[in-house]
């Protein structure tokens, strides 16, 4: 009955965090357990009391102001010089910055945020479809969690016990297979479909882009250099990284209007709620399943169904593909990363990392995958383009994701390699 | 027959969680299979402030949770982190199983709203540092990673240092990327996560210990029946206790296999922190007033 | 529309805020970074940063119900037919009413304001009664009492039922046409 209730809140167009809210409601009511109301508002509360999650906010603006400074503009520029000559430059340009992102970033719904505003505009503007522009930024947004630093890695680690050091090394190889298969993807469809054909440009013209993206270069350069050194959290690194896009676009570039610096922070505020809000229904939302012991009952069946690791990880794939489309990465994880590791370590000796890589990488895919799918919607909310459209964009991208998957499953040197 | 719920932060085969699992069979087995109860690990239901805030409504039964959140509550449980109470594991473990601490817990149903059924473990703490640590003098002005409670805070203010809250989670990056320099932590942790990795410098300081607490919801206790009570009381109050020996009886190990990592190791007592004790005693009698004179008598009276 | 008129204004009043307190945490995490590399860092920041982000999330989240551009599943809506997708669009308006409507119970259940009254404001005697803990909780590091973060909980309640009312009674009269009054920060 509580599906039926999520099926038709869902489907009835009603904000996504409500149908979370409403359906957790729904079950509490119908399985008796009104106790939990008590402290449901407090619950709503507690789901996002997380220092982590002010990365989100603070990349955000990084990304507006940026943006904002003609920042974003000059480093995609001067990445033309290198790439831009060839069909489809720019969606490999794409590919290539989110892939830098990656490492600067640990959340992918907070990068797709704010990889769409840059890379979208840039690519229609360029005469690629919206929808194909959105879902390639969707598509490098989950090289986020697996190319380090990941906040799923992080929690992760914690769950298995495992150094999160060892586990953000273990995400390398597959983010970079991933990564050229993504690559792969988009020289497949550009000879399918004709991309746009850009134009070298002549070498003065290719020098000034390079000078002009000199300082923007900076941010990046703050970002990984802040969390490599040391001197920062990926949360400090975005402040920084906003100050000095900040400084740069107004001071050096001279394109933020600091009257137009209100309305920065009023959009940087109104997306990042969206997010943040989803993340607090989905913790309410996982707070009863939990409660209900359901994810329990879901890892013993899967249990009963072979003893060879290879199928387990093939039927364990398959079963969070599911769960990743109902449920928000982090908070998936959370509800099962504790019933199934015992599980796969214990019963099917499968190697933690090589289990943690998988399970993070089904997870961030759900994130994709209607009918509910952060990323699938944070993309089309920042793109204006219609999900529908752009997931069915999105799919020689999943399929690759899902070979991956299996190659993850079948050799687990893939991630246990570099450690 | 009762469903019950107990939840802890603690991963599946963490010793307080083995512990919890065998009181879930047995209560199983003792009640005729009247009675269930599904344990949550790992922090599947909050961490330990929301846990607490659960058991409070009644939408949590049982919870198995360090005596640093009870602190944070009622003040006179601040008692416990008093610098060197105990010389060693053992004698925390001495200290625990007295009855002037288990008179402790009957003020918790009115000040926190649940149940004390009796007293776990999880080592003593530690001192891990990025650089060497050669005296207190080396700590002044130190970023250490702290649990976040009153008690530690001011030890290490005492110390001069700048205590830095922070979730368990975090630790293993603050500490390899240079946001702390030092962390406060028992064995167990520092050798799962490998702190060494990251760190020159292990000091064995067993300056605080770290006591567990087990808890069953005020208001679901009231709905007991005097057997239901008596067998949980036993039960529950057996499964946390083990986890006593278990501490002591692990906690050498997880020390040596710490200075098996070629870390530099150095072993230190009370005279190291020079004045930070009697700082923290200052404080401390004020806010805990009988309590920490009761146990420090108590200590007196258990030490070997 | 009088109560149209309202919402907005308060939705205006909650961005706006909601702004501030951006510019609050990334002012907070920038003084972190600085008095850390100065070996002076200042405990209580992170806890205090952390609770502007949940503020700021809450009062936005409430203004993007007044607006109606939380992130949504709308493909069935853009497949039928106009009046059915009409009913489509009153459905949400009363779901979205009934959930804040439900969020206000929840808060109310919560802080118990009336029985806290009957206790004499007096905590002790409160929590007594009513085992609800609610205003002994501690901040961890910020030495205020939780429950005033806390008060972002109804003011979101309160706020989303007020602009949950506004527009469905704007779309039930058919005054929709009006919605479009641009407020800073909208999308073009
Ligand atoms: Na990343
Ligand atoms: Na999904």
């Amino acid at each position: 009955m509580t599906a039926a209730v999520f099926g038709l809140l869902l489907f009835g167009a009603v904000p996504i965090a409500l149908v979370l809210v409403i359906s957790a409601i729904w079950y509490i009511q119908s399985s008796g357990n009104e106790v939990l109301f008590d402290s449901f508002a407090q619950q709503l509360f507690a789901g996002v009391e997380s220092y982590g999650l002010m990365a989100i906010p603070l990349f955000m603006l990084t990304g507006e102001l940026m943006n904002e400074g003609g920042l974003t503009k000059r480093l995609i520029n001067a990445a033309r010089v290198f790439v831009g000559g060839f069909r489809g430059g720019l969606a490999y340009i794409n590919l290539l910055a989110n892939m830098f992102m990656a490492a600067i970033i640990g959340s992918a719904a907070s990068q797709i945020a704010v990889m769409s505003r840059a890379m979208v505009p840039e690519m229609e503007r360029e005469g690629y479809d919206r929808s194909f522009a959105a879902a390639t930024t969707a598509a490098g947004g989950l090289l986020s969690p697996i190319i380090p630093p990941s906040m799923l890695f992080v929690i992760y680690g914690v769950l298995a016990q495992v150094p999160i050091g060892d586990m953000f090394l273990a995400g390398i190889l597959p983010g970079l297979i991933l990564g050229a298969a993504f690559c792969a993807v988009i020289t497949a469809i550009g000879l399918a479909r004709g991309f746009p054909k850009g134009g070298w440009m002549s070498r003065p013209e290719a020098l000034r882009a390079l000078r002009d993206c000199a300082p923007a270069a900076l941010i990046p350069v703050a970002i990984v250099g802040g969390i490599l050194l040391g001197i920062a959290t990926p949360t400090e690194s975005a402040a920084v990284a906003s100050l000095i896009a900040f400084l740069i676009g107004w001071l050096l570039y001279g394109e933020i209007k600091l009257s137009h610096l209100a309305e920065v922070f009023v959009r940087t505020a109104k997306n990042a709620s969206l997010v943040i809000f989803l993340v607090a229904a989905a913790n309410v939302f996982g707070l009863v399943i939990v409660y209900e012991a359901i994810p329990q009952q879901l890892a013993e069946r899967l249990s009963a169904l072979t003893s060879n690791p290879f199928v387990f990880l093939l039927i364990l794939n398959v079963g969070l593909l599911l769960i990743g489309m109902v449920l928000d990465g982090i908070s998936a994880l959370i509800l099962i990363g504790p019933i199934l590791l015992p599980i796969a370590t214990g019963i099917y000796d499968i190697d933690p990392y090589q289990l943690g890589v998988i399970m993070c990488l089904n997870l961030v895919l759900g994130l994709l995958t209607p009918p509910v799918g952060a990323g699938l919607y944070i993309a089309a909310a920042m793109s204006q383009a219609k999900p529908t459209d752009i997931f069915r964009e999105l799919l020689p991208f999943i399929l690759v994701v899902m070979v991956v998957l299996v190659m993850l499953s079948y050799w687990p040197a893939i991630t246990t390699a570099l450690i | 027959a009762e469903d019950f719920r107990l939840g802890l932060l603690t991963p599946p085969q963490h010793m307080w969680t083995l512990a919890a699992n065998s009181f879930a069979e047995q209560l199983a087995e003792a009640s005729g299979g009247a009675h269930s109860v599904e344990v949550f690990p790992a922090r599947q239901l909050g961490n330990e402030a929301e846990m607490l805030q659960l058991m409070q409504t009644g939408a949590l039964d049982m919870a198995i949770i360090t005596v640093a959140e009870i602190s944070n509550r009622a003040p006179e449980f601040g008692a416990f982190y008093a610098p060197f109470l105990a010389d060693d594991i053992a004698h925390a473990g001495r200290i625990l199983r007295t009855d002037e601490t288990r008179a402790l817990l009957d003020s918790l149903p009115g000040t926190v709203g649940v149940v004390g059924i009796g007293y776990g473990m999880a080592g003593l703490r530690q001192i891990v540092g990025r650089g060497p640590l050669e005296s207190a003098a080396d700590l002044d002005g130190l970023k250490v990673r702290i649990t976040p409670f009153e008690p530690i805070r001011d030890f290490y203010v005492a110390l001069g240092m700048a205590p830095t809250p922070m979730p368990l989670p975090d630790v293993y990056d603050a500490l390899a990327n240079g946001q702390v320099d030092a962390v406060d932590m028992d064995a167990e942790i520092i050798w799962l996560q490998r702190y060494s990795d990251h760190a020159q410098t292990m000091l064995e300081t067993n300056h605080m210990m770290f006591p567990a607490v087990a808890l069953v919801s005020a208001r679901i206790w009231a709905g007991l029946s005097e057997e239901d009570r008596a067998m949980i009381s036993e039960l529950l109050g057996a499964a946390i206790d083990s986890t006593i020996d278990s501490y002591v009886a692990q906690d050498p190990v997880w020390l040596a296999d710490i200075a098996g990592t070629g870390i530099t190791y150095t072993a230190v007592d009370a005279d190291f922190f020079a004045d930070a004790t009697a700082a923290w005693d200052a404080i401390w009698s004020e806010r805990a007033g009988d309590t920490l004179t009761t146990l420090r008598a108590v200590a007196d009276a258990t030490r070997e | 529309m009088f109560l149209k008129r309202i919402s907005r204004a308060w939705a205006r009043a909650e961005l706006a805020a909601a702004a501030a307190l951006a510019v609050a945490i990334t002012g907070l995490i920038l003084t972190n970074v600085v008095t850390r590399a100065m070996n002076n860092s200042i405990f209580w920041i992170d806890e205090l940063a952390i609770y502007a982000m949940i503020w700021m999330a809450f009062l936005a989240a409430s203004a993007s119900l007044a607006h109606r551009d939380a992130i949504s599943v709308t493909f069935l809506k853009e497949v039928l037919p106009a009046p059915a997708a009409r009913w489509i669009d009153i459905f949400v308006d009363v779901v979205v009413l009934g959930f804040a409507l439900a969020m206000v119970h929840f808060c109310w259940r919560w802080f118990d304001p009336i029985d806290f009254a009957r206790a004499g404001f007096d905590v002790i005697a409160f929590q007594g009664a009513t085992f609800n803990f609610i205003y002994s909780e501690p901040t961890m590091t910020i030495s205020v009492s939780k429950v005033w973060v806390w008060m972002v909980m109804p003011l979101f309640a309160l706020g989303a039922t007020l602009h949950a009312v506004a527009n469905l009674v704007a779309r039930l009269s058919g005054a929709e046409t009006a919605e479009a009054i641009p407020l800073p920060g909208d999308r073009p």
